[in-house]
């Protein structure tokens, strides 16, 4: 996670080495430290110092690391042979290491050279099998083949070793929803919900989950998760609201004709429905009108 | 302490400079030498599970109730099970846990590694201090101590009336053998860190039973009682939401 006051820096810096104000390798480190992806920048950045060779072998040891980070930025924007060549820089200088094998493997992945990459991957497994990287990567190859289900089986594989690897679940979560496996995304979420039980983001996409599953008992979990996320952002999650105001549509729905034994409900949806309109009123008046007729056809009364 | 001893200048700079100068060298070569047969540990896949389990139980534990009863429930069996639950170990194995560890031979491997560069140098230096360089007083600290500091600044002078605040050329080389650390972490970096009272825990630490986290993780989740906290949080998102609104 990139807290305000970092981001705040690395924008900074960034726009200072844009304009040219120096201070490229503060900014590159500042990304590799943050593990930020700007891609574009480091490679223009990282380029500017490695061609400069008074400048590069100023950096000692850190010479090879920007070398690394210059490689899998070239491989990120297809300039396919500026990687080349800091791979085989790289290759000079550290012939039997297993991390210049893994750039030259992501350069066959990049190629879109999947079937060598992959044995590529399944070498360097057989050989160091707690490798996380390289499971990693292996995700990714499958991934970006389009093949969900595949990357799915090696996920799960990586998390049966690396079971409290909470960004992993993240993936795995967001890979069961794109093909709409909601019940497995559930563990998931709940998964990331133990290990990081005060972030309000997994609290509002279990309860999203949820509430895309349906049925009377999951929606008012949905609407209890909803209301945690409210509670832990301080009431700025604009998703949540309108998440509250739907399930509780949604609950009043299914339990018409019933007695109603959820009296507290409908207190709490119309004080989100007053908090929406407040925010809207002051962010996007334009677009208020939108929201009184949504409001109307759930229903809810502000 | 009617006369004060007279050292000969040649002591000091035949005694106690090389002295130190020789311990320092010898712990600098012995980080190198170590460094060198140092072997990059490759992580046991079980082992790194096992932390891993752990790590995720104690996760389950501190956070249970913010999950439902049902997902927290299914998730204890799941742990807990008696055929195949992540934290149960079956009796059997707990035993040769240990046995095991001490037939792999890479272990030690390792173990006598680490013996070796330690002890190794510290016996041949303690020969050479004891052959060349014993029973005489080599030093004078500039202040008075007790008695009991004898056996510590004089060793291997078995006088009496010597004053304490001379100190004997061994026990100068044992001031310098635990004396050095922190030139040392001056010298080679923090992570050289490893000296020889850390290697003394390290070694005392070895041979604990790995098994025995997971079955004291499995204890502390069979006594967990489950308490959903999210029915409060209704209440306080309401609260929150009036505090915006006013």
């Amino acid at each position: 996670m990139v807290s305000k006051a970092e981001e705040a820096e690395l924008n900074r810096l960034e726009t200072q080495v844009d304009n040219g104000g120096g201070g490229a390798w503060e900014y590159l480190s500042l990304v590799r430290k943050l593990k930020v992806r700007r891609s574009h920048k480091v490679l223009n950045h990282g380029l500017s110092i490695l061609n400069d060779s008074r400048k590069r072998s100023g950096l000692g040891q850190e010479e090879w690391t920007l070398y690394e980070q210059v490689a899998i930025a070239a491989l990120d924007c297809q300039a396919l042979d500026v990687a080349k060549d800091c791979i085989k820089v790289l290759q000079k200088k550290f012939p039997q290491s297993n991390r210049v094998g893994r750039l030259e493997a992501m350069l066959l992945e990049a190629k879109e050279l999947w079937a060598e990459a992959e044995k590529a991957y399944a070498s360097f497994l057989e050989e160091n099998p707690c490798d996380q990287i390289v499971h990693k990567r292996r995700v990714a190859l499958a991934k970006s083949q389009g093949n969900i289900a595949v990357a799915i089986e090696w996920l799960n594989k990586y998390l049966e070793t690396f079971m409290a690897d909470h960004d992993a679940w993240r993936e795995l979560a967001e890979l069961y929803v794109s093909l709409q496996m909601y019940k497995q995304a559930v563990f998931c979420y709940e998964e990331l919900i133990l290990s990081q039980p005060t972030v309000p983001l997994y609290h509002l996409a279990y309860a999203d989950v949820l509430y895309t599953l349906g049925g009377l008992e999951n929606l008012q979990t949905a609407k209890k998760y909803y209301a945690s996320t409210i509670d832990l952002s301080g009431g700025k999650n604009t998703r949540a609201l309108f998440g509250v105001c739907l399930c509780s549509s949604a609950i009043a729905q299914l339990t018409r004709g019933r007695n109603r034994e959820d009296k507290e409900g409908p207190e709490l949806q119309s004080l989100a429905a007053t908090a929406l309109e407040k925010d809207y009123k002051q962010r996007a008046p334009h677009k208020l009108s939108l929201l009184s007729s949504v409001m109307k056809g759930l229903k809810v009364s502000p | 302490m009617a006369e004060d001893l007279v050292l000969d200048t040649a002591i000091r700079d035949w005694v106690l400079i090389p002295l130190s100068v020789v311990m320092v060298l010898i712990g600098v070569l012995r980080y190198f030498v170590s460094k060198l047969m140092r072997s990059s540990p490759v992580p046991d896949a079980k082992v790194v599970r096992e932390g891993q389990i752990v790590l995720r139980a104690r996760n389950l534990r501190s956070a249970a109730n913010f999950i439902p009863q049902k997902s927290f429930r299914s998730r204890r069996v799941y742990y807990g099970n008696e055929e195949n639950g992540l934290l149960f170990v079956p009796k059997g194995q707990a035993q040769n846990a240990q046995a095991q560890m001490f037939s792999d031979p890479n272990m030690a491997m390792d173990m006598m590694k680490k013996n070796l560069s330690m002890i190794i140098p510290q016996t041949l230096t303690f020969a050479w201090v004891n052959f060349f360089f014993s029973g005489f007083v080599a030093a004078k600290i500039p202040f008075p101590l007790t008695q009991r500091f004898r056996s510590m600044l004089q060793n291997g002078i078995d006088l009496s009336t010597v004053d304490v605040s001379y100190v004997s050329s061994r026990s100068w080389y044992f001031l310098n053998l635990f004396g050095l650390r922190g030139l040392f972490s001056l010298i080679l970096g923090e992570e050289n860190a490893m000296d020889d009272t850390q290697r003394m825990m390290q070694m005392s630490g070895f041979g604990m039973d790995p098994t025995k986290g997971l079955s004291a993780e499995k204890d502390n989740l069979d006594i967990v009682q489950h308490e959903w906290v999210l029915p409060k949080f209704e209440h306080r998102a309401e609260a929150v939401l009036r505090k915006i609104i006013s």
